[in-house]
């Protein structure tokens, strides 16, 4: 799969999330589901904006002085008997992967969720060895595996596309004969994945965050299945991108609290762990602890007006208020990452040629850059990868000039942008029709549908209903505070 | 070679920022505020065991505070509660520190009793975790802010210990309480730089094993214990 995960054009993504209806209302019960669970998370931590201030420090901080955290985070992974191998491409990560293995001589590979993995596509090149055995342990990574490796659709729940009548006939190939139940479903899982742990000689894991002073790692899970993966088998391989680094433990603990609280509305995730490689007298964990360190272009933001997007901590919050997501789920962008962190990230990873859309599939509404934990100014920056496709590049994607004018540079400016929202559905509203507001179809943007509209809007609007701006002086919290205090659905 | 390709790939990163790398000495991170510290100070030690109490059973999690001498009989009540053995115990001084020693010896008598050995090989020690049915430890501290505790990994109570059995109880003195994750990484960090502490993994552990994978409906137990209960001993 790797970082793209569709060879589909656009339109015809976009089309082809429209006809799935289960997809589509399960994205909107999560995102509605987390907006409270996530608002009500920082709200009871309290001075939320300071501590995404503070976030923000930690990670601008680190990526300023990146390579120096690198440096001091692989000279103590060596000092604590680890491995460090610096990856400036995929085929250098994995190749130095398959190696490992085959230099362990291992044979069953059990992994925890791990978006830089995906990245790699390292599952494919596992499967392809003769003897070899590689299992994805997430729950939803092993329903995606299992459904003929599927693809993910959210960076936190990535089966979040999937019914439970789906994931009962995916379990059925594997003997299961219960019911749709999805604690029955989640016992199968377990019992099923327990032995192949117990007979893992490899296990690969990602890291939310490695820890520049100790050479440990930071792992943040709620099922259990990252610290099997870095108990049972003799080999560990963490693979991360670049810029997972924090100075100390000190840092991991705030942004493991912001990273909880942003993701899935916990104060903790169930699971936090500090890890690395075996200390003397112990003896489970990993005797041989290796890490692999991706750029893959991420290098590229650095010293860019991009540089913020490596910030990320991964917590999925755009994606969870995004209206475009809403509508078009992760499978629509084409990405690994979806969602606006996806259409920033994307074309930076995978360049223009293959992205170049993403940038586009947005509605500047900022509520991304108003949730992100860290404060990316995520709709800035989409802003800045239309100026550049559009005024640097000239690139064109199949757009026409007028189209161009009206979806891009129309709301290439903020200053527009706020200008059309303030004069209520600017240059739209002709395509305009109004239906009453409910949590749904807020994102929808008041109710007010586009069914109409122009150039990259039109091949939107073919399948589904684009969102009219709202009006200015409303937004979500607003309306969802008012419509509760009168007792209204929320979903 | 442990470490492989690294200066080619820093001097590029030092290139892109445009900067030269060895900045950091004269540039350490300055924490930007003390909300970290700040938060839930206030709370006096019976507060934040109040907290911890609520805090722990919205997750949901068993909890209990009881006093040094009824701990024995609650944990022989909890083990046949959850239908015996196999009982997984660590090897600690901890056991005589909460005059667990007779029980130790009781408890032994009546149920299958295995224990995380120092001295024992993975495969004996992951056995010992993978048929039980209950695992007992003993955690470093308690978070009140999230219900949550903590333990290290050390030669007589390894990280498997915590997760393979089905289910799992850890003891915590009263005294290490504490408002949140904080204060428990500051001791953490002030134990490794002072070399008392050598584990390779420290757990943060917030109740049960959970999953909302399938159609975000919540589940316990995917991979870790079904059930998790806490127990406080005053001190
Ligand atoms: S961009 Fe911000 S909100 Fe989106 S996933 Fe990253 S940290 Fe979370």
């Amino acid at each position: 799969m790797g970082l793209k995960t569709s060879t589909l054009p656009f339109t015809e993504r976009i089309a082809d999330a429209a006809k799935d209806q289960f997809a589509h209302a399960s994205i909107a019960k999560a995102q509605d589901t987390q907006y409270t669970k996530r608002e009500n998370a920082r709200a009871e931590l309290g001075h939320w904006q300071d501590w995404r201030k503070l976030g923000q420090s930690i990670r601008q901080h680190v990526i300023q002085y990146l390579p120096d955290y690198l440096e001091e985070f692989s000279d103590n992974v060596e000092k604590r008997g680890g491995h460090v191998f610096f990856a400036q491409t995929t085929d250098e990560a994995n190749d130095f992967i398959l190696n490992v293995i085959k230099q362990q001589n291992g044979h069953h590979v059990v992994k925890s969720k791990s978006m830089v993995t995906a990245e790699l596509d390292i599952d494919k090149k596992l499967q392809a060895l003769p003897d070899v055995s590689i299992l994805e342990t997430d729950l939803a990574e092993f329903i995606l595996q299992e459904d003929d490796w599927d693809e993910p659709s959210h960076i936190v729940f990535p089966a979040i596309h999937k019914n439970r009548d789906q994931v009962q006939t995916i379990f059925k190939k594997l003997g299961y004969d219960g019911d749709n139940d999805p604690e029955h479903m989640a016992r199968f899982a377990r019992k099923y994945l327990r032995q192949r742990f117990l007979e893992a000689d490899i296990g690969i894991t990602g890291c939310n965050f490695a820890i520049a002073d100790s050479g440990l790692i930071n792992l943040d899970t709620n099922e259990g299945n990252a610290d099997l993966a870095d108990s049972i088998p003799k080999t560990q391989i963490v693979v991360m991108g670049m810029e997972r680094l924090v100075p100390s433990m000190k840092e991991a603990e705030i942004m493991d609290n912001l990273l909880a609280r942003s993701a899935v509305g916990q104060k903790l995730t169930t699971y936090v762990t500090f890890e690395g490689q075996q200390s003397a007298g112990e003896s489970d964990g990993p005797e041989d602890f290796y890490v692999v360190i991706l750029d893959n272009n991420r290098s590229k933001a650095l010293g860019t007006e991009f540089q913020e997007i490596l910030q990320c901590i991964r917590c999925g919050a755009c994606l969870n208020v995004c209206p475009v997501y809403r509508q078009i789920g992760g499978h629509g962008y084409g990405s690994l990452y979806p969602g606006p962190v996806g259409a920033v990230l994307s074309p930076i990873l995978g360049g223009y040629e293959q992205f170049g859309e993403l940038p586009f599939a947005s509605s500047l509404c900022a509520a991304c850059t108003e949730t992100c934990p860290v404060l990316i100014p995520l709709h800035n920056l989409l802003i800045k990868h239309r100026e550049v496709e559009t005024d640097r590049l000239k690139m064109m994607h199949g757009f026409t000039d007028f189209q161009m004018r009206v979806v891009g540079k129309g709301t290439s400016s903020p200053f527009m942008f706020k200008m059309a929202l303030r004069f209520k559905h600017f240059g739209l509203s002709p395509w305009t029709h109004q239906r009453p507001v409910t949590a749904t179809n807020f994102f929808e943007y008041n109710g007010a549908m586009i069914t109409n509209g122009p150039g990259m809007v039109g091949g939107w609007t073919d399948v589904r209903d684009l969102p009219s701006p709202p009006k200015h002086r409303d937004d979500f919290r607003v309306w969802f505070k008012h419509h509760k205090q009168q007792g209204g659905e929320t979903k | 070679m442990t470490i492989q390709n690294r200066d080619k790939f820093l001097d590029h990163l030092a290139e892109r920022l445009g900067q030269p790398r060895h900045q950091l000495a004269d540039h350490p991170y300055q924490q930007l505020n003390d909300l970290p510290q700040q938060t839930l100070s206030d709370r006096s030690p019976a507060e934040l065991l109040t907290l911890a109490r609520k805090n722990s059973e919205a997750l949901p999690v068993t909890f209990y505070e009881v006093a040094p001498v009824e701990l024995p009989q609650l944990l022989t009540d909890y083990i046949s509660s959850k239908g015996g053995g196999p009982v997984l115990l660590p090897t600690t001084e901890r056991f005589t520190d909460y005059n667990l020693t007779d029980w130790q010896a009781s408890i032994a008598a009546t149920e299958t009793v295995n224990y995380w050995q120092p001295d024992a090989d993975r495969a004996t020690n992951l056995k010992a975790a993978e048929i039980a049915n209950i695992s007992i430890s003993f955690a470093d501290f308690m978070l009140a802010e999230s219900g949550t505790i903590t333990v290290s990994t050390n030669a007589g109570q390894g990280r498997a210990l915590h997760f393979l059995p089905t289910h799992y109880l850890s003891i915590v003195p009263r005294s290490r309480v504490v408002a949140r994750s904080t204060q428990a990484v500051a001791w953490y960090e002030q134990e490794r730089a002072a070399g008392r502490l050598d584990s390779s993994a420290i757990h943060f552990i917030t109740g049960p094993s959970n999953s909302g994978d399938i159609e975000m409906q919540l589940v316990t137990g995917v991979h870790g214990p079904l059930d998790v209960t806490y127990v406080v001993v005053d001190d």
